[in-house]
């Protein structure tokens, strides 16, 4: 059974349609790709499936049960099964980095203080950042502040990893750190959607990529039929212009 | 053309003086916290509020901007007998400050609601958190750390505000020193003592701010 089945999923900015029948699935461990023009609709797939914005048709399934994006209770549910990390990091300012990965254990799953704190030490040791644990946001760079919004993220132990964008607004020299994190991680078997303009990663790390345009899913594929082969027109024109430079 | 400085003289008033310093230090702070108050609700009602109630704010925030202090008080002071409520001066001159410090801090607050951070609100739904989770741990700390500087200043200008409240004869510090300077025409012995009143009144309050900002709000800025 796959881990996340994403079925004619369909959404909405107030009346114009920015997803429209979207399908896709992934299997436990898997790490797929989602590649495709500015505009196509990469960011709002994912904000719909962490719930923050309400799919107009569709369903999705997560490891076999269908969540339920209709009431607050249920999204609440949602939102330990996936965890998302966005292109701005957006941590919190008045947090310290061990803070910002503590308190989502703490406050929303009221979990025990100090096993948290081991948990979240040990999650900040695996990003790379064991000595900076009592930094502010503003004290880290931007790929410092990315690796603890990973940290964070998996500190709720989420199935699902999203990942949108996160060496994007990232200077060249600190993209290849956060890129390592991701690699530790798919090294551990996490299931992932990775949002990424980094073709040489993507490539590497994805067993599958899917391309999007005008919000819709316009070619799946191995990376080597999607880079090397693509069989749509739209996927072809787009790898040729992003790969040229 | 000689005048020799006696400030013999003026210490048996150095107490008398304090107690004006005290006055001065309450009515700043009584209108700081009155302000302060009317800022935070006229701030939400501008972000948040219905349109009508915008421009009522909005009326009021430009009337008390554009209009002088002084003119504001003798108005509630000679002007709203002719309608029933007659204020005591004190009275007139705090009122007075609440309200014209209530519109600068309206403009102040709102732009604290302005910086709030769509995406660290996000960042704590998709982590789970409720509504008040929400305002309790991302809003509100970030509207205190980005609005203390503005308000801190805000309270030391009322400081020195207060002097105004001698024109109506409330004996604060700047009113008992004139009454002293009546008393002995020891004019600048006395006015210089007053000026090293206000100094310690604002340079402890700024003191004192500064390392509440720092140990909250970790802000670096210098007191001077
Ligand atoms: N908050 C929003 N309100 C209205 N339209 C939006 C909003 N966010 C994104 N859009 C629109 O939705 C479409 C898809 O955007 P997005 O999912 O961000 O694309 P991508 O991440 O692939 O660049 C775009 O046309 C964009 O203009
Ligand atoms: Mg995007």
């Amino acid at each position: 059974m796959p881990h996340l089945v994403i079925d004619r999923l369909s959404a909405n900015y107030g009346t114009a349609p920015v997803l429209q029948d979207v399908s896709l699935s992934v299997e436990r461990g898997e790490i797929v790709s989602i590649i495709g023009p500015s505009g196509s609709g990469k960011s709002t797939l994912l904000r719909v499936l962490t719930g923050l914005l309400k799919p107009h048709a569709g369903v999705v399934h997560v490891a076999g049960t269908q969540i339920d994006y209709g009431s607050a209770a249920a999204l609440r549910k949602v939102r330990d099964r996936f965890a998302v990390v966005f292109q701005q990091y957006n941590l919190f300012q008045n947090m310290t980095a061990l803070r910002n990965v503590t308190i989502a254990p703490t406050i929303v799953k009221k979990r025990d203080a100090g096993e948290v704190e081991r948990e979240a030490r040990a999650l900040l040791e695996k990003v790379g950042l064991s000595h900076r644990i009592e930094a502010y946001p503003d004290e880290l760079s931007g790929g410092q502040q990315q690796r603890v919004a990973i940290a964070r993220a998996l500190a709720l132990k989420p199935e699902i990893l999203l990942l949108d964008e996160v060496t994007s607004a990232l200077d060249p020299e600190l993209v290849a750190e956060v890129l390592d994190t991701i690699r530790v991680l798919a090294a551990e078997g996490m299931t992932m959607l990775i949002v990424s303009h980094e073709m040489g990663f993507v490539r590497e790390i994805s067993s599958k990529v899917v391309f999007m345009a005008d919000g819709k899913v316009v070619e799946v594929g191995p990376p080597s039929q999607i880079f090397d082969a693509p069989q749509t027109e739209r996927c072809a024109d787009f790898v040729r212009r992003i790969l040229r430079h | 053309m000689s005048y020799t400085l006696q400030y013999g003289q003026v210490t048996p008033y150095l107490g008398y003086l304090a107690g004006g310093a005290w006055l001065a230090l309450q009515l700043a702070a009584i209108a700081f916290v009155i302000g302060w108050a009317i800022g935070l609700v006229c701030a939400s009602v501008l972000e948040y509020g219905p349109r009508p109630l915008r421009w009522l704010v909005k009326a009021y925030v430009i009337f008390f901007l554009n209009t002088p202090l002084l003119v504001q008080i003798f108005f509630l002071y000679f002007a709203l007998p002719d309608w029933g409520i007659v204020l005591g001066s004190y009275q007139a001159v705090l009122l007075g400050m609440a309200i014209n410090a209530g519109a600068y801090l309206t403009e102040i607050q709102r732009a604290g609601f302005r910086s709030i951070r769509k995406a660290e609100v996000e960042a704590a739904e998709t982590l789970g958190f409720s509504r008040l989770q929400i305002i309790r741990y991302v809003v509100l700390p970030h509207i205190a750390k980005v609005l203390f500087p503005p308000l801190s200043n805000q309270y030391i200008i009322l400081t020195m505000t207060t002097s105004i409240a001698a024109i109506f004869g409330v004996e604060e510090l700047t009113g008992r020193t004139y009454n002293i300077n009546a008393q002995t025409f020891r004019s600048f012995e006395i006015f210089s003592i007053a000026a090293l009143y206000y100094i310690a009144l604002t340079l402890v309050a700024s003191a004192a701010l500064y390392a509440v900002g720092r140990y909250f709000f970790r802000i670096k800025g210098r007191v001077f």
